[in-house]
């Protein structure tokens, strides 16, 4: 039960992430899939749903910063 | 001894029952759907930090010293929420929302201390907190959005729950997995009316497509009713085709017997009528060889004999005209002949004759022109005395012509009273009244008769002299008649 781990891991939005929107991702974590309160990384994206991100911050306890994992 | 044994068995026994029991007393099992959260012992801070003074454990098995720490549950388990909120839209329009929000405790250890921490003791009230966080951050949510966006745009509404409602539920160490809006009450009939022209349109579309449909399937039907029809006459054509063939064949089975009997009795009479035309040639082949041949035969005799004898008798007159034939030629030449030595002497004769003849007549010819000759010159002797006399007597009446006539009517006087006689001549019976001075009186008009051709002959004279006409002259032929030289002045006249 280590949350630093979610550092690294992989998700997938499920509510637009952007400036003014609390967006949402969901990441494979504890053995299950758990959604989390998103936000952009940089805090000027706009990430649609469907995307594939990054989690490279945790702020305890549901809200993660996320970049997107492939540049398009 | 074997007692001893017995009741060691039963104390070992007893004793590691004992022990089970202590063991299945001390030791606390976590389900999945739930959190232990363990206080009362501060050795071990398994998961947290130190500071909070208590330790969650979730799916195992952990150790618990009876009488020194408590073990709390904590339901990881989905809770909901039904939301009933009167709000007013960006548009002020009043509505009342119904839906549900369904939340858990959040599954990592801070959000299983914060929910722990607040919701421990009053986990059968954690649906009413959550109701009341909700219904203010409904109100202020659908205060910022118009009834289109809330009935169209779900993702708008989602998105402002999740940022009004989100890091409020972090605080309390809960999740919303969803909110769902069951129902919007519309007292003011926006809604309606906002979905009325769709609806209208939809209506008139589907009248349309009704009607349409109607149509269609009355054509199909009536083109169904008319197929039907159509079959059906069909089918009693053939009906009646094939009960008018029934018809024919039963009529005909029904005459089959009939005319099997016709067919036979005319098979007999056809029999019979061929024996009747056997018998009857018999007959007519038994009457050739009777009679006809015979006859044939008879005919044929008389026929040649009489053959015979016509060329026997045309023979005959054949010869026989020949023979006249011969005959007539003959007597034809010798008819010639003798025809020829008649006209040859009458020839002769007729020359001899006409030589005669002709001396004859030249005589008598020289001797009538001597004669004539004589007379001629006789009779011009007396024509010219002749016209003497009468340029004597011309003169002579010239100077006295009533003496002339006078002379002349002495001279001819016998002539005159003839004339009168004669036309007494043709009466039959004449019958005097007056005696003899009565014949006297009738012989009177007679002459008197004369005397007026007297007076007539002198008129006649008189107009002829005044015409200077001189009397014309006799020939001398006329005038060689004595009689009728006298008479031709008096007729001329």
């Amino acid at each position: 039960m280590d949350d630093a781990s979610m550092v690294g891991l992989m998700g997938r939005v499920t509510g637009t992430i952007g400036p003014g929107l609390v967006g949402e991702v969901m990441v494979r974590v504890r053995g299950g899939a758990e959604h989390f309160l998103a936000y952009a990384a940089d805090g000027t994206a706009r990430i649609e749903c469907g995307t594939v991100v990054m989690v490279v911050e945790h702020l305890p306890p549901r809200s993660v910063y996320v970049t997107r994992a492939y540049d398009s | 001894m074997p007692m001893v044994v017995g009741v060691v068995a039963g104390v070992a026994v007893v004793a590691v029952l004992a022990l089970i029991g202590l063991f299945k007393m001390m030791w606390r099992v976590a389900e999945p759907n739930e959190a232990l959260v363990i206080s009362g012992s501060n050795h071990r801070t398994e998961g947290l930090e130190a500071g909070m003074g208590f330790r969650i454990v979730t799916g195992r098995g952990t150790l618990v010293m009876p009488g020194v720490q408590v073990v709390r549950k904590l339901s990881l388990d989905l809770n909901e929420t039904e939301l009933q909120v009167d709000c007013v839209t960006h548009q002020g329009i009043p509505l009342r929302v119904r839906g549900v929000v369904i939340f858990k405790v959040g599954d990592d250890f801070v959000s299983i201390a914060n929910a722990a921490r607040r919701f421990l003791d009053q986990q059968k009230l954690m649906s009413e907190r959550v109701h009341n966080v909700f219904a203010g951050h409904l109100r202020s949510i659908v205060g910022g959005l118009t009834v289109e966006d809330m009935i169209r745009d779900r993702e708008k509404l989602t998105g402002q729950t999740r940022a009004a409602c989100g890091t409020e539920m972090e605080k309390l160490g809960l999740i919303v997995d969803s909110l769902q809006i069951h129902e919007i009450e519309d007292p003011t009939g926006y809604i309606k009316n906002m979905a009325m022209p769709h609806a209208a349109a939809v209506q008139r579309d589907a009248r349309i497509a009704q009607a349409e449909a109607n149509r269609l399937a009355t054509e199909a039907e009536q083109a169904s009713f008319a197929r039907m029809a159509e079959a059906t006459r069909d089918s009693e054509i053939l009906q009646a085709g094939y009960q008018a063939e029934r018809d024919k064949a039963g009529a005909k089975a029904r005459q089959a017997g009939p005319l099997a009997d016709a067919a036979a009795r005319q098979e007999v009479v056809v029999q019979e009528t061929r024996v009747a035309e056997l018998e009857a040639h018999r007959r007519e082949q038994q009457l050739q060889a009777d009679v006809r041949k015979p006859a044939d035969a008879q005919a044929y005799e008389k026929r040649t004999l009489a053959e015979a004898e016509r060329d026997a008798r045309i023979s005959a007159a054949e010869a026989k005209a020949k023979e006249t034939e011969l005959a007539a030629a003959a007597e034809a030449t010798r008819v010639k002949q003798a025809a020829g030595a008649e006209a040859e002497a009458t020839r002769t004769r007729g020359e001899a004759s006409a030589a005669a003849t002709r001396a004859t007549g030249e005589a008598e010819a020289a001797s009538a022109q001597a004669r004539g000759l004589a007379a001629a010159e006789a009779a011009k002797a007396q024509g010219l005395a002749e016209a003497e006399a009468i340029k004597a007597r011309a003169a002579a009446l010239a100077e006295n012509q009533e003496a002339v006539v006078a002379q002349q009517l002495a001279e001819n006087w016998p002539e005159i009273v003839k004339a009168g006689a004669s036309a007494f001549g043709n009466v039959d019976n004449m019958v005097l009244l007056n005696g003899a001075d009565g014949m006297a009186d009738v012989f009177a008009k007679a002459l008197t008769m004369g005397g007026t051709g007297l007076g007539l002959a002198r008129q006649l004279l008189a107009s002829m002299n005044q015409n200077g006409q001189a009397p014309g002259g006799t020939s001398p032929l006329n005038g060689s008649a004595g009689p009728a030289s006298q008479k031709v002045p008096v007729e001329e006249r």
